[in-house]
């Protein structure tokens, strides 16, 4: 599998993501968040309490994936739902979770204008202890921003 | 005013609900379907004002929704679609659909795109 290697796609694929977390949040959560650094990390490694992952394929490939802990994954879906965080269920949340990581692609691919790429349904991931690793030689690329003091993390991987 | 909302996400059903209601549409009734399939058995049972239909759903997506669904009624079915491709959004069309919402939106979208239908 090939990742990006177009310097200046990736760059809008990644300019792309950070507009399209920003842009789903405040308007389908009505919160904001504040950018807090990115990193390059080896893998795709996942461990946070609730995750959402969305792969990409066609002229590109890659994943890109959301993670955050679930008092936080709890409270964004109450907010995109507009019910109490207490009334959802674990269906609620798994899907919640599924779409804003189907959002935030899908908001990704819009703003960085590429086309030949098709997502996939998404993943959703809700669980107390669990590791979930993509096998690939790509690296990671991990936006992070602060939700009222706890992280919201964004995987690129392509 | 009945409102069938077609999406396999229950969480995007709700989130349409509350864009619909904080749009300030009058609702009288809101019917929801996992599926296209489930769509057209709803449809065989009730009549509603509006349809407002996911693409990508298991056993029936969203185009093959419209395409059935347009051998019987013509009540307005507007895609909502996290993607805003253009060759979608035709193809659709072209098969019926009456419009096309992109995710994310916001009540004042709804009413921009939707506000026709609501008379």
């Amino acid at each position: 599998m090939t990742g990006i290697r177009d310097k200046s796609l990736r760059s809008a694929l990644i300019t792309g993501l950070d507009a399209s977390v920003q842009d789903i949040l405040a308007t389908m959560a009505w919160t904001s968040v504040s950018f807090e650094g990115r990193e390059v990390v080896p893998d795709l490694l996942l461990s946070d309490g609730v995750a959402g992952l969305v792969r990409m394929q066609g002229d590109h490939e890659g994943m890109v994936a959301i993670s955050t802990d679930k008092p936080v994954g709890m409270e964004l879906v109450s907010r995109i739902i507009g019910l109490p965080a207490d009334d959802l269920n674990t269906e609620d949340l798994l899907d919640g979770v599924g779409e804003l990581a189907n959002m935030i692609c899908g908001g990704m691919k819009a703003k960085a204008g590429i086309g030949g790429v098709q997502l996939s349904s998404p993943v959703a991931i809700v669980g107390r202890e669990y590791s979930a690793l993509w096998k690939t030689h790509l690296k990671t690329e991990i936006l992070s921003y602060a939700l009222d003091k706890r992280l919201f993390r964004v995987h690129a991987c392509f | 005013m009945r409102v069938l909302i077609v999406d396999d996400s229950s969480v995007m059903r709700k989130i349409v609900t509350r864009g619909l209601r904080q749009a300030g549409f009058k609702i009288d009734e809101i019917l929801e379907a996992g599926d296209g399939q489930q769509a057209m058995e709803v449809l065989g049972q009730e009549q509603v004002d509006l349809i407002l239909s996911d693409w990508n759903m298991p056993n029936m997506d969203g185009l093959t929704f419209v395409k059935e669904a347009r051998k019987s009624i013509q009540t307005p079915i507007v895609m909502v679609t996290t993607e805003g491709g253009e060759g979608k959004v035709q193809e659709a069309i072209n098969s019926g659909a009456n419009g096309h919402i992109k995710k994310p939106f916001t009540p004042e979208t709804l009413k921009g795109t939707l506000g026709k239908y609501f008379g």
